[in-house]
């Protein structure tokens, strides 16, 4: 048989293709979405923390925080996105790392306490140098 | 008493006359608790219209051919009971993701070939003479891939999987499950033949870990788990001193 008339004596089938909204289907998806977009923010953040840095480069005569309430305020809510993001990511790390013998809750355990450690360590550092 | 009796929407799709899939409904009797959606589907062919189609086989959740969207969550219909459902109706539709032929039937050949590219089998550099004797290996060496050993390719995780739904190429979570199996077990030497297709960018890479794949499985592989591993080993082997080594 042709190539051709194979084709025409195939069946047509039908391709669906996947709706918009399908992350809105169920709860599962939706988390995902949200972990995802944590980045977005974030990074917006971060890139004004770059902004900040550079400005802060001309030593600390005439240089003052930006501190506008909006920026206030949109600085809770990315620590809120990372917060989430740093739970979402430290709670996978038992599914990702393997170490034979050690159990994978124990893996994540640990993965919280060194993330406490390091903010206390980051904290102290801070308060510090602000002294 | 009036016999019980569940609502079944199903997907019909003549591929000869319909432009696009449409939902019928039958109303069947729910005579037995433990019915399963498969034996209504089985009772809708027998009793109420012949020209149903779909897959099955063994009805004990093992062939893995039964795959549908049972109201929207990739089930074995073997394995969906009507007593967790009714006195709501159920809408059972093809596997998403994929091409329909014919009702709830799916076109499975990408599948199969991505299946195919990861070289599910046991690959030695050199093969044992039959005389040597069989390749041994200790119960630790077996728990290292037991659990991706028992996919049953009933695609169900490639229906939950959103970025198979977005991209028909990624590799795809049943499939790098396989390739890890194969890669975990003592006895394969073929891990530098799998590289090339595991960690291109449509295999692993492919992924951002929404995690639904091992939700839905049916015999509880964890093929999310697979692929973030392999992320891992990839890299690993990439990073460090003689990562890529022969082995």
């Amino acid at each position: 048989m042709s190539a051709e008339a194979q084709a025409s004596a195939t069946p047509r089938a039908y391709r669906p293709e996947m709706a918009r909204g399908w992350w809105l289907r169920q709860r599962h998806y939706f988390l995902y979405m949200v972990r995802e977009f944590t980045a977005v923010p974030m990074a917006l953040w971060l890139l004004w923390f770059l902004v900040e840095i550079q400005r802060a480069s001309n030593g600390p005569k005439g240089y003052y925080p930006h501190s506008s309430p909006g920026f206030v305020v949109f600085s809770v809510i990315v620590l809120g996105f990372a917060l989430y993001h740093s739970y979402t990511f430290l709670s996978l790390a038992g599914v990702i790392i393997h170490i034979k013998g050690v159990p994978s809750r124990l893996i994540v355990l640990s993965q919280f306490a060194l993330w406490l450690v390091a903010s206390v360590v980051i904290a102290a550092a801070l308060i510090g140098f602000a002294r | 008493m009036a016999e019980k009796r569940i609502t079944i929407r199903a997907t019909r799709f003549d591929p000869e006359k319909d432009k696009a899939p449409r939902l019928q409904s039958y109303d069947i009797p729910f005579s037995d608790d433990s019915m399963v959606v498969l034996d209504a589907l089985n009772h809708i062919k027998a009793h109420v219209d012949g020209s149903l189609s779909y897959r099955w086989s063994c009805r004990m959740g093992i062939c893995g051919s039964c795959g549908m969207m049972v109201n929207g969550t990739p089930k074995l219909t073997c394995n969906a009971f009507l007593r967790d459902y009714w006195p709501r109706s159920i809408t059972v539709e093809p596997l998403s993701n994929f091409p329909i032929v014919r009702d709830l039937v799916i076109d499975m050949e990408s599948f199969m070939h991505k299946l195919k590219s990861i070289k599910p089998w046991i690959i030695r550099k050199q093969d044992y003479p039959l005389g040597a004797g069989e390749h041994r290996q200790t119960m630790e060496q077996i728990d290292e891939f037991r659990q991706f050993s028992e996919c049953i390719n009933c695609m169900l995780c490639y229906a939950a999987c959103p970025v198979y739904g977005l991209n028909n190429e990624f590799l795809g979570p049943a499939a790098t499950a396989l390739a890890r199996r194969y890669n975990l077990d003592s006895r394969d030497q073929g891990i530098k033949e799998r590289l090339p297709v595991i960690a291109n960018s449509e295999g692993i890479w492919e992924c951002s870990f929404v995690g639904e794949c091992s939700v839905v499985c049916p015999k509880g592989v964890d093929p999310a788990k697979a692929i973030q591993q392999t992320k891992l080993d990839t890299t690993m082997r990439f990073v460090l001193p003689y990562g890529n080594r022969e082995e």
